[in-house]
Protein backbone atom coordinates (compact mmCIF):
# COMPACT_ATOMS: atom_id res chain seq x y z
CA UNK A 1 0.00 0.00 0.00
CA UNK A 2 1.25 3.48 -0.77
CA UNK A 3 2.28 5.49 2.29
CA UNK A 4 -0.19 8.23 1.42
CA UNK A 5 -3.16 6.23 2.69
CA UNK A 6 -4.63 7.34 5.97
CA UNK A 7 -5.60 4.52 8.31
CA UNK A 8 -9.26 5.45 8.25
CA UNK A 9 -9.31 5.95 4.48
CA UNK A 10 -8.11 2.43 3.80
CA UNK A 11 -10.31 1.03 6.51
CA UNK A 12 -13.45 2.61 5.11
CA UNK A 13 -12.74 1.29 1.61
CA UNK A 14 -12.06 -2.21 2.91
CA UNK A 15 -15.04 -2.08 5.24
CA UNK A 16 -17.38 -0.84 2.56
CA UNK A 17 -16.19 -3.48 0.14
CA UNK A 18 -16.21 -6.37 2.60
CA UNK A 19 -19.86 -5.87 3.46
CA UNK A 20 -20.83 -6.96 -0.01
CA UNK A 21 -20.41 -10.60 -1.10
CA UNK A 22 -19.32 -11.43 -4.65
CA UNK A 23 -17.13 -8.34 -4.80
CA UNK A 24 -13.43 -8.76 -5.63
CA UNK A 25 -12.63 -7.47 -2.14
CA UNK A 26 -14.58 -10.30 -0.59
CA UNK A 27 -11.24 -12.07 -0.54
CA UNK A 28 -10.01 -9.61 2.07
CA UNK A 29 -12.12 -11.15 4.82
CA UNK A 30 -10.07 -11.70 8.01
CA UNK A 31 -9.82 -15.45 7.55
CA UNK A 32 -7.83 -14.96 4.34
CA UNK A 33 -5.52 -12.22 5.60
CA UNK A 34 -2.79 -14.77 6.30
CA UNK A 35 -2.61 -15.77 2.63
CA UNK A 36 -0.64 -13.70 0.15
CA UNK A 37 -2.63 -11.95 -2.58
CA UNK A 38 -2.65 -13.46 -6.04
CA UNK A 39 -1.25 -11.25 -8.81
CA UNK A 40 -4.78 -10.64 -10.08
CA UNK A 41 -6.00 -9.63 -6.65
CA UNK A 42 -3.02 -7.36 -6.21
CA UNK A 43 -3.72 -5.64 -9.51
CA UNK A 44 -7.36 -5.22 -8.55
CA UNK A 45 -6.40 -3.71 -5.21
CA UNK A 46 -3.98 -1.31 -6.87
CA UNK A 47 -6.57 -0.18 -9.40
CA UNK A 48 -9.23 0.43 -6.79
CA UNK A 49 -6.75 2.09 -4.47
CA UNK A 50 -5.55 4.52 -7.10
CA UNK A 51 -9.13 5.58 -7.68
CA UNK A 52 -9.56 6.17 -3.98
CA UNK A 53 -6.34 8.15 -3.89
CA UNK A 54 -7.86 10.36 -6.58
CA UNK A 55 -10.66 10.99 -4.08
CA UNK A 56 -13.27 9.05 -5.97
CA UNK A 57 -16.13 8.29 -3.57
CA UNK A 58 -16.16 4.71 -2.31
CA UNK A 59 -19.65 4.21 -3.67
CA UNK A 60 -18.49 4.99 -7.22
CA UNK A 61 -15.42 2.75 -6.85
CA UNK A 62 -17.57 -0.16 -5.73
CA UNK A 63 -20.24 0.72 -8.25
CA UNK A 64 -22.97 0.07 -5.75
CA UNK A 65 -24.25 1.09 -2.36
CA UNK A 66 -27.08 0.23 -0.01
CA UNK A 67 -30.10 2.33 0.77
CA UNK A 68 -32.88 1.22 3.10
CA UNK A 69 -31.80 -2.37 2.68
CA UNK A 70 -31.77 -2.20 -1.13
CA UNK A 71 -28.62 -2.60 -3.15
CA UNK A 72 -28.41 0.15 -5.78
CA UNK A 73 -25.99 0.61 -8.63
CA UNK A 74 -23.94 3.80 -8.40
CA UNK A 75 -22.46 5.57 -11.41
CA UNK A 76 -20.77 8.97 -11.52
CA UNK A 77 -21.91 11.69 -11.70
CA UNK A 78 -25.33 10.62 -10.42
CA UNK A 79 -25.82 11.81 -6.85
CA UNK A 80 -25.02 9.25 -4.17
CA UNK A 81 -27.84 8.75 -1.65
CA UNK A 82 -26.93 10.05 1.79
CA UNK A 83 -27.68 8.19 5.05
CA UNK A 84 -29.92 11.03 6.26
CA UNK A 85 -32.26 10.48 3.34
CA UNK A 86 -33.12 7.04 4.70
CA UNK A 87 -34.86 8.87 7.52
CA UNK A 88 -36.89 10.87 5.01
CA UNK A 89 -38.19 7.59 3.65
CA UNK A 90 -38.91 6.35 7.19
CA UNK A 91 -40.95 9.46 7.89
CA UNK A 92 -42.99 9.07 4.71
CA UNK A 93 -43.67 5.43 5.57
CA UNK A 94 -44.81 6.40 9.07
CA UNK A 95 -47.21 9.02 7.71
CA UNK A 96 -48.64 6.65 5.11
CA UNK A 97 -49.18 3.99 7.78
CA UNK A 98 -51.05 6.48 9.94
CA UNK A 99 -53.42 7.71 7.26
CA UNK A 100 -54.34 4.81 5.00
CA UNK A 101 -57.63 6.36 3.94
CA UNK A 102 -56.04 9.60 2.85
CA UNK A 103 -53.52 7.71 0.76
CA UNK A 104 -56.06 5.69 -1.19
CA UNK A 105 -56.58 1.99 -0.61
CA UNK A 106 -56.34 0.83 -4.19
CA UNK A 107 -53.12 1.38 -6.05
CA UNK A 108 -52.02 3.93 -3.52
CA UNK A 109 -50.37 6.09 -2.56
CA UNK A 110 -49.47 7.80 -5.83
CA UNK A 111 -46.14 9.52 -5.25
CA UNK A 112 -44.18 12.05 -7.26
CA UNK A 113 -40.46 12.15 -6.63
CA UNK A 114 -38.63 15.21 -7.90
CA UNK A 115 -34.95 14.63 -8.61
CA UNK A 116 -34.81 10.84 -8.38
CA UNK A 117 -31.04 10.50 -8.96
CA UNK A 118 -30.17 6.81 -8.56
CA UNK A 119 -33.79 6.00 -7.69
CA UNK A 120 -33.10 5.52 -3.99
CA UNK A 121 -36.18 7.23 -2.58
CA UNK A 122 -38.58 6.05 -5.28
CA UNK A 123 -37.49 2.42 -5.14
CA UNK A 124 -37.34 2.14 -1.37
CA UNK A 125 -40.88 3.54 -1.14
CA UNK A 126 -42.11 1.17 -3.82
CA UNK A 127 -40.52 -1.82 -2.15
CA UNK A 128 -42.00 -1.04 1.25
CA UNK A 129 -45.43 0.09 0.02
CA UNK A 130 -46.55 -2.78 -2.21
CA UNK A 131 -49.65 -0.91 -3.46
CA UNK A 132 -47.89 2.34 -4.24
CA UNK A 133 -46.97 3.85 -7.59
CA UNK A 134 -44.25 6.39 -8.18
CA UNK A 135 -43.60 8.97 -10.86
CA UNK A 136 -39.88 9.66 -10.69
CA UNK A 137 -38.55 12.70 -12.53
CA UNK A 138 -35.06 14.10 -12.99
CA UNK A 139 -33.53 16.60 -15.35
CA UNK A 140 -30.32 14.58 -15.69
CA UNK A 141 -30.14 11.96 -18.42
CA UNK A 142 -27.66 9.84 -16.43
CA UNK A 143 -30.03 9.86 -13.46
CA UNK A 144 -32.94 8.73 -15.63
CA UNK A 145 -30.87 5.83 -16.98
CA UNK A 146 -29.60 4.81 -13.57
CA UNK A 147 -33.05 4.90 -11.97
CA UNK A 148 -34.31 2.78 -14.86
CA UNK A 149 -31.51 0.28 -14.34
CA UNK A 150 -32.00 0.08 -10.58
CA UNK A 151 -35.76 -0.30 -11.01
CA UNK A 152 -35.11 -3.18 -13.38
CA UNK A 153 -32.64 -4.84 -11.01
CA UNK A 154 -35.21 -4.65 -8.23
CA UNK A 155 -38.10 -5.68 -10.50
CA UNK A 156 -40.10 -2.58 -9.71
CA UNK A 157 -40.53 -1.33 -13.26
CA UNK A 158 -44.23 -2.15 -13.27
CA UNK A 159 -45.05 0.46 -10.63
CA UNK A 160 -42.72 3.30 -11.62
CA UNK A 161 -42.84 5.91 -14.35
CA UNK A 162 -39.42 7.44 -14.94
CA UNK A 163 -39.71 10.78 -16.72
CA UNK A 164 -36.95 13.15 -17.87
CA UNK A 165 -38.16 16.49 -16.60
CA UNK A 166 -36.83 19.86 -15.48
CA UNK A 167 -39.41 21.28 -13.09
CA UNK A 168 -38.00 24.79 -13.52
CA UNK A 169 -38.89 24.83 -17.21
CA UNK A 170 -42.24 26.40 -17.97
CA UNK A 171 -45.04 24.01 -18.83
CA UNK A 172 -42.74 21.01 -18.47
CA UNK A 173 -44.61 19.27 -15.67
CA UNK A 174 -48.17 19.83 -16.86
CA UNK A 175 -48.41 16.44 -18.58
CA UNK A 176 -47.83 14.73 -15.21
CA UNK A 177 -51.47 15.54 -14.56
CA UNK A 178 -52.39 12.74 -16.95
CA UNK A 179 -51.50 10.27 -14.17
CA UNK A 180 -53.99 11.91 -11.90
CA UNK A 181 -53.66 13.95 -8.75
CA UNK A 182 -50.94 12.74 -6.40
CA UNK A 183 -51.08 11.77 -2.75
CA UNK A 184 -47.49 12.78 -2.05
CA UNK A 185 -44.61 14.77 -3.43
CA UNK A 186 -41.24 13.66 -2.06
CA UNK A 187 -37.87 15.20 -2.82
CA UNK A 188 -34.26 15.55 -1.81
CA UNK A 189 -33.72 18.55 -4.08
CA UNK A 190 -30.39 20.31 -4.56
CA UNK A 191 -30.29 22.44 -1.39
CA UNK A 192 -26.72 23.55 -0.87
CA UNK A 193 -26.17 27.29 -0.70
CA UNK A 194 -24.18 28.33 -3.77
CA UNK A 195 -21.47 29.98 -1.67
CA UNK A 196 -20.94 26.66 0.19
CA UNK A 197 -20.30 24.68 -2.98
CA UNK A 198 -16.58 25.41 -3.09
CA UNK A 199 -16.14 24.13 0.46
CA UNK A 200 -17.39 20.68 -0.41
CA UNK A 201 -14.97 17.77 -0.05
CA UNK A 202 -13.09 16.81 -3.24
CA UNK A 203 -15.05 13.55 -3.38
CA UNK A 204 -18.21 15.51 -3.90
CA UNK A 205 -16.89 18.44 -5.92
CA UNK A 206 -14.99 16.39 -8.46
CA UNK A 207 -17.30 13.46 -8.99
CA UNK A 208 -20.93 14.26 -8.21
CA UNK A 209 -23.15 16.34 -10.48
CA UNK A 210 -23.10 19.93 -9.15
CA UNK A 211 -26.62 20.41 -10.52
CA UNK A 212 -27.77 17.82 -8.01
CA UNK A 213 -26.30 19.87 -5.17
CA UNK A 214 -26.42 23.59 -5.96
CA UNK A 215 -29.66 25.16 -4.76
CA UNK A 216 -28.75 28.72 -5.65
CA UNK A 217 -28.01 31.65 -3.42
CA UNK A 218 -29.99 30.48 -0.41
CA UNK A 219 -30.32 26.87 -1.52
CA UNK A 220 -34.01 27.52 -2.14
CA UNK A 221 -34.22 27.67 -5.93
CA UNK A 222 -35.47 24.15 -6.65
CA UNK A 223 -37.43 23.97 -3.39
CA UNK A 224 -39.53 26.98 -4.37
CA UNK A 225 -40.32 25.48 -7.77
CA UNK A 226 -41.43 22.23 -6.15
CA UNK A 227 -43.63 24.06 -3.67
CA UNK A 228 -45.13 26.20 -6.44
CA UNK A 229 -46.08 23.24 -8.64
CA UNK A 230 -47.21 20.92 -5.86
CA UNK A 231 -50.69 22.45 -5.31
CA UNK A 232 -51.42 21.78 -9.00
CA UNK A 233 -50.52 18.14 -8.72
CA UNK A 234 -51.59 17.20 -5.19
CA UNK A 235 -54.95 15.96 -3.97
CA UNK A 236 -56.69 17.95 -1.26
CA UNK A 237 -54.71 17.56 1.95
CA UNK A 238 -51.90 15.93 -0.02
CA UNK A 239 -48.42 16.16 1.47
CA UNK A 240 -44.94 17.26 0.46
CA UNK A 241 -41.88 15.75 2.16
CA UNK A 242 -38.54 17.43 1.62
CA UNK A 243 -34.98 16.99 2.75
CA UNK A 244 -33.34 20.39 3.22
CA UNK A 245 -30.48 22.34 4.70
CA UNK A 246 -30.83 23.02 8.47
CA UNK A 247 -31.32 26.72 7.65
CA UNK A 248 -34.32 26.04 5.46
CA UNK A 249 -37.16 25.35 7.92
CA UNK A 250 -37.24 29.06 8.77
CA UNK A 251 -36.70 30.20 5.18
CA UNK A 252 -39.38 27.87 3.84
CA UNK A 253 -41.78 28.95 6.58
CA UNK A 254 -41.37 32.60 5.63
CA UNK A 255 -41.58 31.88 1.94
CA UNK A 256 -44.85 29.95 2.35
CA UNK A 257 -46.29 32.82 4.36
CA UNK A 258 -45.48 35.15 1.47
CA UNK A 259 -47.38 32.82 -0.89
CA UNK A 260 -50.83 32.31 0.66
CA UNK A 261 -52.11 31.59 -2.85
CA UNK A 262 -50.47 28.18 -2.67
CA UNK A 263 -52.54 27.06 0.34
CA UNK A 264 -49.58 25.16 1.76
CA UNK A 265 -48.80 24.85 5.47
CA UNK A 266 -45.51 23.80 7.04
CA UNK A 267 -46.88 21.24 9.49
CA UNK A 268 -43.74 19.61 10.86
CA UNK A 269 -39.95 19.75 10.96
CA UNK A 270 -37.97 16.63 11.78
CA UNK A 271 -34.37 16.27 12.86
CA UNK A 272 -31.87 13.81 11.40
CA UNK A 273 -29.78 11.43 13.51
CA UNK A 274 -27.20 14.19 14.06
CA UNK A 275 -29.86 16.40 15.60
CA UNK A 276 -30.04 18.82 12.68
CA UNK A 277 -33.37 20.07 11.32
CA UNK A 278 -33.38 18.16 8.08
CA UNK A 279 -36.87 17.26 6.94
CA UNK A 280 -40.05 19.20 6.25
CA UNK A 281 -43.66 18.07 6.03
CA UNK A 282 -45.82 20.51 4.14
CA UNK A 283 -49.52 19.95 3.59
CA UNK A 284 -51.89 21.32 1.01
CA UNK A 285 -54.87 22.73 2.84
CA UNK A 286 -57.86 21.93 0.67
CA UNK A 287 -59.14 23.10 -2.72
CA UNK A 288 -57.69 26.09 -4.53
CA UNK A 289 -59.78 29.23 -4.62
CA UNK A 290 -58.57 30.26 -8.06
CA UNK A 291 -55.57 30.44 -10.34
CA UNK A 292 -53.01 32.99 -9.20
CA UNK A 293 -51.96 33.71 -12.76
CA UNK A 294 -49.55 36.54 -12.04
CA UNK A 295 -47.71 34.67 -9.28
CA UNK A 296 -46.73 31.64 -11.36
CA UNK A 297 -43.32 31.46 -12.99
CA UNK A 298 -44.81 29.63 -15.98
CA UNK A 299 -47.94 29.87 -18.12
CA UNK A 300 -50.83 27.92 -16.63
CA UNK A 301 -51.68 24.43 -17.85
CA UNK A 302 -54.98 24.08 -19.75
CA UNK A 303 -56.58 21.86 -17.07
CA UNK A 304 -57.68 23.32 -13.74
CA UNK A 305 -56.72 21.20 -10.74
CA UNK A 306 -59.68 19.45 -9.05
CA UNK B 1 -32.52 8.87 36.06
CA UNK B 2 -30.40 11.39 34.18
CA UNK B 3 -26.69 11.12 33.36
CA UNK B 4 -24.29 13.23 35.40
CA UNK B 5 -23.61 16.66 33.95
CA UNK B 6 -19.90 15.97 33.72
CA UNK B 7 -20.39 12.99 31.44
CA UNK B 8 -18.58 13.13 28.10
CA UNK B 9 -17.37 10.84 25.36
CA UNK B 10 -13.57 10.55 25.28
CA UNK B 11 -12.54 9.92 21.67
CA UNK B 12 -10.54 6.81 22.56
CA UNK B 13 -13.56 5.06 24.02
CA UNK B 14 -15.43 5.29 20.74
CA UNK B 15 -13.15 2.61 19.39
CA UNK B 16 -13.76 0.32 22.34
CA UNK B 17 -17.01 -1.43 21.97
CA UNK B 18 -18.90 -3.88 24.02
CA UNK B 19 -17.39 -3.79 27.50
CA UNK B 20 -19.54 -2.10 30.13
CA UNK B 21 -18.63 1.51 30.70
CA UNK B 22 -15.63 1.61 33.05
CA UNK B 23 -16.64 4.81 34.83
CA UNK B 24 -19.94 3.53 36.04
CA UNK B 25 -20.37 1.43 39.19
CA UNK B 26 -20.53 -2.29 38.41
CA UNK B 27 -22.72 -3.03 41.42
CA UNK B 28 -26.13 -3.31 39.86
CA UNK B 29 -27.95 -3.23 43.18
CA UNK B 30 -26.98 0.41 43.43
CA UNK B 31 -28.84 1.14 40.20
CA UNK B 32 -32.53 1.36 39.65
CA UNK B 33 -34.05 -1.02 37.15
CA UNK B 34 -34.96 0.62 33.85
CA UNK B 35 -38.47 1.95 33.58
CA UNK B 36 -40.61 -0.23 31.34
CA UNK B 37 -42.62 2.75 30.20
CA UNK B 38 -43.73 3.70 26.69
CA UNK B 39 -40.60 3.55 24.59
CA UNK B 40 -39.45 4.03 21.06
CA UNK B 41 -37.77 0.61 21.03
CA UNK B 42 -40.38 -2.07 20.38
CA UNK B 43 -40.39 -5.12 22.60
CA UNK B 44 -41.54 -7.49 19.90
CA UNK B 45 -41.55 -11.11 20.94
CA UNK B 46 -42.08 -14.32 19.11
CA UNK B 47 -45.48 -15.93 19.48
CA UNK B 48 -44.49 -18.59 21.98
CA UNK B 49 -41.95 -16.49 23.89
CA UNK B 50 -42.24 -13.45 26.13
CA UNK B 51 -40.77 -10.20 24.82
CA UNK B 52 -37.44 -8.76 25.92
CA UNK B 53 -37.80 -5.91 28.44
CA UNK B 54 -38.18 -2.75 26.36
CA UNK B 55 -35.62 0.02 26.34
CA UNK B 56 -36.64 3.56 27.24
CA UNK B 57 -35.32 5.84 24.50
CA UNK B 58 -34.84 8.59 27.10
CA UNK B 59 -32.24 6.46 28.85
CA UNK B 60 -30.17 5.99 25.72
CA UNK B 61 -27.33 8.08 24.37
CA UNK B 62 -26.40 7.67 20.77
CA UNK B 63 -23.31 8.68 18.90
CA UNK B 64 -22.41 8.23 15.28
CA UNK B 65 -18.78 7.65 14.44
CA UNK B 66 -18.65 9.84 11.39
CA UNK B 67 -17.14 13.17 10.50
CA UNK B 68 -18.95 16.10 12.04
CA UNK B 69 -19.24 17.95 8.76
CA UNK B 70 -22.34 19.81 7.64
CA UNK B 71 -24.11 16.53 6.88
CA UNK B 72 -26.75 15.77 4.27
CA UNK B 73 -25.81 16.58 0.67
CA UNK B 74 -22.72 18.47 1.78
CA UNK B 75 -21.07 15.38 3.26
CA UNK B 76 -20.21 11.97 1.88
CA UNK B 77 -18.72 9.73 4.52
CA UNK B 78 -19.12 5.99 4.40
CA UNK B 79 -18.51 5.38 8.08
CA UNK B 80 -21.89 4.44 9.47
CA UNK B 81 -21.01 3.02 12.86
CA UNK B 82 -23.52 3.56 15.62
CA UNK B 83 -22.46 3.68 19.26
CA UNK B 84 -25.33 3.32 21.69
CA UNK B 85 -25.18 3.62 25.45
CA UNK B 86 -27.74 2.61 28.03
CA UNK B 87 -27.13 5.25 30.65
CA UNK B 88 -28.50 3.62 33.83
CA UNK B 89 -26.45 0.46 33.43
CA UNK B 90 -23.53 1.93 31.53
CA UNK B 91 -23.66 -0.69 28.84
CA UNK B 92 -22.32 0.44 25.46
CA UNK B 93 -22.79 -1.34 22.17
CA UNK B 94 -21.27 -0.57 18.85
CA UNK B 95 -22.88 -1.66 15.60
CA UNK B 96 -21.22 -1.52 12.24
CA UNK B 97 -22.85 -4.52 10.63
CA UNK B 98 -24.50 -2.93 7.62
CA UNK B 99 -23.85 -0.01 5.30
CA UNK B 100 -26.97 1.75 6.50
CA UNK B 101 -26.92 4.00 9.55
CA UNK B 102 -30.62 3.38 9.95
CA UNK B 103 -30.27 -0.42 10.01
CA UNK B 104 -27.30 -0.16 12.35
CA UNK B 105 -29.33 1.95 14.75
CA UNK B 106 -32.07 -0.66 14.82
CA UNK B 107 -29.61 -3.53 15.27
CA UNK B 108 -27.73 -1.67 18.01
CA UNK B 109 -30.98 -1.31 19.93
CA UNK B 110 -31.76 -4.98 19.58
CA UNK B 111 -28.29 -5.99 20.80
CA UNK B 112 -28.49 -3.49 23.65
CA UNK B 113 -31.91 -4.80 24.67
CA UNK B 114 -30.42 -8.28 25.12
CA UNK B 115 -27.40 -7.04 27.03
CA UNK B 116 -29.51 -4.93 29.36
CA UNK B 117 -31.75 -7.91 29.97
CA UNK B 118 -28.76 -10.03 30.96
CA UNK B 119 -27.34 -7.24 33.09
CA UNK B 120 -30.45 -6.74 35.18
CA UNK B 121 -31.95 -10.19 35.12
CA UNK B 122 -28.84 -12.35 35.10
CA UNK B 123 -29.96 -15.93 35.23
CA UNK B 124 -33.55 -14.85 34.84
CA UNK B 125 -32.89 -13.00 31.60
CA UNK B 126 -34.53 -14.20 28.42
CA UNK B 127 -31.20 -14.72 26.70
CA UNK B 128 -29.85 -16.86 29.54
CA UNK B 129 -33.05 -18.88 29.75
CA UNK B 130 -33.07 -19.51 26.03
CA UNK B 131 -29.48 -20.65 26.17
CA UNK B 132 -30.25 -23.01 29.02
CA UNK B 133 -33.21 -24.44 27.17
CA UNK B 134 -31.17 -24.94 24.04
CA UNK B 135 -28.45 -26.63 26.06
CA UNK B 136 -31.00 -28.82 27.81
CA UNK B 137 -32.50 -29.90 24.49
CA UNK B 138 -29.04 -30.67 23.19
CA UNK B 139 -28.26 -32.83 26.21
CA UNK B 140 -31.56 -34.67 25.84
CA UNK B 141 -30.86 -35.38 22.17
CA UNK B 142 -27.43 -36.69 23.07
CA UNK B 143 -28.85 -38.89 25.76
CA UNK B 144 -31.51 -40.31 23.45
CA UNK B 145 -28.96 -40.94 20.74
CA UNK B 146 -26.74 -42.75 23.22
CA UNK B 147 -29.62 -44.87 24.44
CA UNK B 148 -30.61 -45.78 20.89
CA UNK B 149 -27.04 -46.75 20.11
CA UNK B 150 -26.84 -49.01 23.16
CA UNK B 151 -30.13 -50.68 22.27
CA UNK B 152 -28.85 -51.39 18.77
CA UNK B 153 -25.66 -52.81 20.22
CA UNK B 154 -27.60 -55.07 22.53
CA UNK B 155 -29.86 -56.28 19.74
CA UNK B 156 -26.86 -56.99 17.56
CA UNK B 157 -25.24 -59.03 20.31
CA UNK B 158 -28.42 -61.01 20.82
CA UNK B 159 -28.69 -61.66 17.08
CA UNK B 160 -25.06 -62.77 16.90
CA UNK B 161 -25.44 -65.08 19.87
CA UNK B 162 -28.69 -66.56 18.51
CA UNK B 163 -26.95 -67.24 15.17
CA UNK B 164 -24.22 -69.17 16.96
CA UNK B 165 -26.71 -71.35 18.72
CA UNK B 166 -28.38 -72.52 15.50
Amino acid sequence: MPQTWSATGLQSLRRGASLRPRHPFQSLRPVLWTQPLTPRQLQCVQELSSRRLQRMPVQYILGEWDFQGLSLKMVPPVFIPRPETEELVEWVLEEVAQSPCAMGAQGGPLILEVGCGSGAIALSLLSQLPQSRVIAVDKGEAAICLTQENAQRLQLLDRIQIVPLDVTLEGSWAHLLTWGPMDLVVSNPPYIFHRDMEQLAPEIRSYEDPLALDGGEEGMDIITYILALAPWLLKDSGSIFLEVDPRHPELVGSWLQSRPDLSLDLVAVRRDFCGRSRFLHIRRSGAQRGCPADAWPWPLPARVPG
Amino acid sequence: MSPPASFHWPAALLRVCTAPWGLWPRDKRALLAPRLAVTAVPAAGRKDRPALPALDERELEEQFVKGHGPGGQATNKTSNCVVLKHVPSGIVVKCHQTRSVDQNRKLARKILQEKVDIFYNGENSLVYKEKQEAEKKKQERKKRAKETLEKKKLLKELWESSKNVH
